[in-house]
């Protein structure tokens, strides 16, 4: 069974293979027998008017099952602890947040942690999206025991697809998580690659991994998985401490995008990156309307996607706190998502101010990474500040440097 | 007849209606991947992609 969910400008078909997600506009879902009802009431938007505003709901939900988790690394971005967090949600509660991102129309979950493999229950919830017609995938550290594997190894193939968290390989792993995970890490990836054709691995980008991509790629192609998806480091939970430190430099952040597709070319693998990157995307002035046609977006909380805390508690995405004076949970997401204002920030990029504000990329990047503006300016509604084009705009707003004040000298004194 | 037979296959090619393609599954729990590597092909991985997707739309579901 295909599902489809109507827009106001058409509706989203799901193909299965191969998997996508593929946005038609209202005279094609006719064509292919759907219905858009109360959504086709108004007047039909244009198709260049696609991201303009709000999807009717998200594309998929991030699900921080729990925020335990024993590995203790020092980036960690939802600052996991072995005790988790006060309150999490158990599996009843699971199923019926389930059941409310069903009942909206979202098509993937990706599910997470702390470290959501150590659950019992992390089978039953898969199988419970599954029936509910929503695909799930996982992201896992791999950092734990021989049974907990063998046990994720027999849920696998309920998964749509897993990713393993493997920032480096050998030292740079360590270098990265401040943790030497890399062996544990990466037998979880051949456990799982044998049995399941979608295994992926997470790669989180600072600039000592950056230099080494290539070795990454090329220990992605040994172990046969289907993609790398590359994400940037973000100043949330305890990545907080070491940001400077640790984020990509700005040369680095410039030269990402041919960097990584020489990588995907050389290797022969499919790559992503993940939606905090897109201004260094942009940088690279690729055409808008091909962004457009691939739903690269940048900063899509709120929006394509939303997240929830491990207590449920509903946020435009994981690294994001609840939006402020919210109260609301994923069970409450329809109601939530309709209402005025709305995960605030995430969904007032219209509004930016400049450069952004001029920017021919603002209805695809929408500002950058909110995470990173507020760290850096304590704003969510700044521009990204290390974007390459608010970068230049701020050296060319701030005063040239005043010319060196002429030295006093002395006079000479006359006896 | 013949007139509609190019009328059609024009726009299956063309790929009429179809706005966007999301590729793939995002396993991530953090944030939105998305894939980049059909950018390598420019726009042209429009004029690529949209009759494949045409042809797959059309083909009937699997029960």
């Amino acid at each position: 069974m295909r599902r489809f969910r109507a827009e106001r400008w058409g509706g989203i078909v799901q193909l299965q293979t191969p998997t996508a997600l593929v946005f038609v506009d209202r005279a094609r879902a006719r064509a292919l027998g759907h219905d858009g009802g109360a959504a086709w009431e108004g007047p039909d938007e244009q198709a260049e008017q696609l991201g303009d505003s709000p999807l009717s709901a998200p594309l998929e939900a991030h699900l921080q099952l729990t925020n335990h988790c024993d590995a203790g690394c020092t980036g960690c971005y939802t600052s996991a602890t072995p005790g988790g967090l006060p309150h999490e949600h158990d599996l009843t509660a699971w199923k019926k947040s389930i059941d409310a991102l069903a009942d909206a129309g979202v098509f993937h979950l990706a599910l997470g942690g702390g470290e959501s493999a150590t659950l019992p229950w992390l089978g039953e919830v898969a199988r419970y999206a599954r029936a509910r017609g929503i695909v799930p995938n996982l992201t896992t550290s791999g950092l734990y025991d021989d049974a907990t594997l063998e046990r994720l190894v027999g849920w696998a193939p309920l998964f749509g697809q897993i990713n393993v968290s493997l920032d480096g390989v050998g030292d740079t792993y360590a270098a990265v998580r401040g943790v030497d995970g890399f062996a544990r890490a990466d037998r979880a990836l051949v456990a799982l690659r044998n049995v399941h054709p979608d295994i992926g691995i997470n790669a989180v980008l600072t600039r000592t991994s950056f230099d080494q991509l290539s070795t990454l790629f090329a220990h992605a192609k040994k172990r046969r998985v289907s993609q790398v998806e590359l994400l940037r480091f973000k100043p949330s939970g305890r990545g907080r401490r070491d940001y400077e430190a640790q984020r990509l430099t700005d040369a680095q952040a410039e030269g990402l995008l041919p960097k990584v597709l020489r990588l995907s070319v050389w290797r022969r693998l499919r790559v992503r990156l993940d939606c905090s990157l897109v201004p260094f995307i942009a940088h690279r002035n690729p055409p808008p309307r091909l962004l457009r046609f691939l739903s690269i977006y940048g900063c899509a909380g709120g929006d394509h996607l939303v997240g929830a805390k491990a207590d449920g508690r509903l946020t435009a995405c994981s690294f994001a706190p609840p939006p402020e004076g919210s109260v609301a949970r994923v069970t409450d997401l329809s109601t939530y998502w309709q209402s005025k204002d709305a995960f605030g920030a995430f969904r007032s990029w219209q509004d930016a101010e400049q450069p952004c504000a001029s920017c021919e990329y603002l209805s695809l990047c929408r500002g950058g990474c909110r995470v990173v503006s507020l760290h850096q300016t304590g704003r969510l509604d700044a521009p990204d500040p290390e974007c390459p084009r608010v970068r230049a705009h701020a050296a060319a707003q701030s005063p040239p440097p005043s010319p060196p004040s002429p030295t006093r000298r002395s006079l000479p004194v006359l006896a | 007849m013949l007139r509609r037979v190019h009328h059609r296959l024009r726009r299956l090619v063309r790929g009429d209606g179809i706005l966007a393609a999301k590729l793939g599954y995002n396993p991530n729990s953090s944030s939105l991947g998305v894939d980049v590597t059909f950018l390598l092909f420019g726009v042209s991985a429009i004029a690529m992609l949209t009759p494949v997707f045409s042809l797959l739309l059309r083909r009937k579901p699997a029960p």
